[in-house]
């Protein structure tokens, strides 16, 4: 399988603070990898350094061969910013068209299109501001989704997004996996982890283990993924 | 360099205020307004000015007449009055604003006729306006002597030295307005452009848009580019505004090149897009960028001769004055 993504020992400190410290990493193309970990645990920053709008202290990222940060790699990268990040007075539809023009898509094909794939056609021309927090959600995903990126940075895309959206954005993900795309999605909330196809579970800004659902759960003999979840993170403290 | 990405940024700062018509109309009304208040203010301290007039010169009416006529023009109070003393009795008792005293030249011959002005002096406008009205009357009786016989007495002597006031630019019929119309366009161009690109680019980073921003394939240079442009936009669309004002009700004098004063309200807009997106790194918040408007503008209003000229400063404040952008604006544009 191709390889998207690779780590090797990539570290970040801000300070004292070390956000996170040595990540090796091998995403393969196509898959949902799902980041799961508590907040704080440095899930942000690595995904900061995949994307390379950080620097690594220690360590490498490349993106499908590529050294980051390439201008190359970001034009087929799509990013989700954990906050909305969006121009709130402008429309919906001027917000995608916006981000679709920057990644050189002139066309409003594009645009319409992805605003009909997450039902925002009524709302468009809507300032963003008087959307719901839902349907912000869904403009700031379209305005990642707009230039059909090889690889997708999702940050805690569904919080404070009710079940049905939720339901809605995963069904997408997995469409887009279909199509060839690469999601790295982070989330803290343990339900949604069993729809990745690979797990990396975080704490405290290492990698505590990596591999399928079901893989994780069985090497522990654990009954559900957060009972997992809490023996690899006791595990690490009991070396610690 | 990709335009298309330039134009993107551009358009959307358009766009963004657009659809933001109270920050429209903060560009758009208020320095239309404070102009407009300017002009009226200068223009009626100087409205209400009145003098005193004693003439003693040997050939009486010339020189009186002339004055007369000036002090017409500008709307001015005049009084005749037969002797000095009642003269500077008017001054004192703040009846008039100053008293012009024409003397006469010794029966001899030693000295020649000079014109004597008295001022009120407590309004240091109004004694501007005073002087700059008389020594404008001298200049056009000595130019007029020139064309005489020469038994006729040359008149444009004294008057504390305000003869050698000829002037490049402009002429007898400018006034403060005049002069201080243009370094005001300067500033409003300079200090919007400077506190709204503070503010969006501040709004940016605070609302994540940067970090998306970053990660799309565009170069920074673009992304200031396409501010520069659009803020550009506005700026332009500001400064015809103002000029409109300046010229439909404010009437004021106007020789040069407009394509000159966009070209230096395009400059201006470039310094104050990279000076605003500079300081606002240093802001947390909005209030923040605000509390950068005593720093950056206050001193460049001061300091870039709109209102005090700068060669009349002390020397270390002139440094300072070369340093800023408005300085030189201001200068180009007093050329204009």
């Amino acid at each position: 399988m191709e390889t998207a993504v690779i780590t090797e020992g990539v570290a970040k400190s801000f300070g004292p603070v070390q956000a996170v410290r040595g990540v090796t990493l091998n995403v393969g193309a196509g898959l949902t990898y799902g980041l799961l970990g508590p907040s704080g645990c440095g899930k942000t920053t690595l995904i900061r350094l995949i994307l390379g709008t950080l620097q690594p202290s220690r360590g490498r990222v490349s993106v499908w061969g590529h050294p980051v940060p390439s201008r190359a790699v970001l034009s087929e990268t799509g990013y989700m910013p954990q906050d909305t990040g969006l121009y709130l007075g402008l429309s919906a539809r001027e917000n995608v068209a916006f981000f679709a023009r920057l990644y050189g898509r002139r066309g409003q094909g594009d645009v319409e299109q992805v605003l009909e794939l997450m039902e925002l056609s009524d709302r468009a021309d809507s300032p963003v501001n008087t959307l719901s927090g839902g349907m912000q959600r869904r403009v700031s995903l379209a305005c990642a989704l707009v230039h059909q990126p090889r690889l997708l940075l999702l940050d805690e895309p569904t919080v404070g997004v009710d079940p049905r959206l939720r339901a809605a954005f995963w069904s997408h993900f997995h469409a887009l996996n279909e199509a060839g795309t690469t999601i790295i999605v982070s989330s803290h909330v343990m339900d949604e982890a069993a729809r990745c196809h690979r797990l990396m579970l975080m704490r405290d800004g290492l990698l505590l283990s990596e591999g399928t659902p079901d893989e994780l759960q069985r090497a522990v003999g654990a009954r559900s993924l957060e009972e997992a979840f809490l023996i690899y993170a006791e595990a690490r403290s009991g070396q610690g | 360099m990709d335009r298309g990405r330039t134009w993107a940024i551009a358009l959307r700062i358009v766009r963004q205020f657009r659809r933001d018509p109270r920050t429209l109309a903060l560009i758009i009304v208020v320095p239309a307004l404070v102009l407009s208040l300017v002009g009226y203010l200068l223009r009626s301290t100087e409205n209400s000015i009145s003098l005193a007039v004693v003439d003693q010169t040997s050939a009486p009416g010339s020189m009186l007449t002339l004055l007369e006529r000036a002090l017409g023009q500008a709307g001015w109070g005049l009084r005749v009055v037969p002797t000095e003393e009642e003269a500077l009795a008017a001054v004192k008792a703040g009846d008039v604003d100053g008293a012009v005293i024409l003397r006469a030249a010794d029966s001899d011959g030693t000295t020649v006729p000079k014109v004597e002005l008295v001022l009120e002096g407590s309004n240091p406008q109004k004694s501007q306006a005073v002087r700059r009205l008389v020594s404008q009357v001298i200049m056009l009786a000595g130019l007029s002597s020139l064309t005489q016989p020469p038994e006729s007495p040359p008149v444009g002597e004294g008057a504390a030295g305000q003869v050698e006031a000829l002037y490049v630019h402009g002429g007898p019929q400018f006034d403060t307005v005049d002069f201080q119309a243009p370094p005001l366009i300067g500033f409003f161009a300079f200090f919007f452009v400077f506190l709204l690109t503070a503010v969006s680019f501040l709004r940016e980073r605070t609302g994540g848009t940067l970090e998306r921003l970053m990660v799309t394939p565009a170069r920074r240079a673009e992304v200031v580019l396409g501010y520069m442009l659009g803020f550009g936009v506005l700026a332009v669309v500001q400064a015809v505004i103002i000029l409109l004002v300046a010229l439909l009700v404010l009437d004021i004098n106007y020789v040069g090149n407009l394509g000159l004063v966009f070209l230096l309200v395009i400059t201006l807009t470039v310094a104050a897009v990279n000076l605003g997106i500079f300081l606002s790194t240093f802001a947390r918040n909005e209030l923040q960028a605000i509390q950068f408007i005593p720093l950056v503008i206050v001193p460049q209003g001061l300091l870039s001769g709109v209102v005090w000229s700068i060669e009349s400063m002390p020397r270390w404040l002139q440094a300072v004055a070369q340093a800023m952008p408005l300085t030189y604006s201001n200068h180009r544009r007093l050329g204009v």
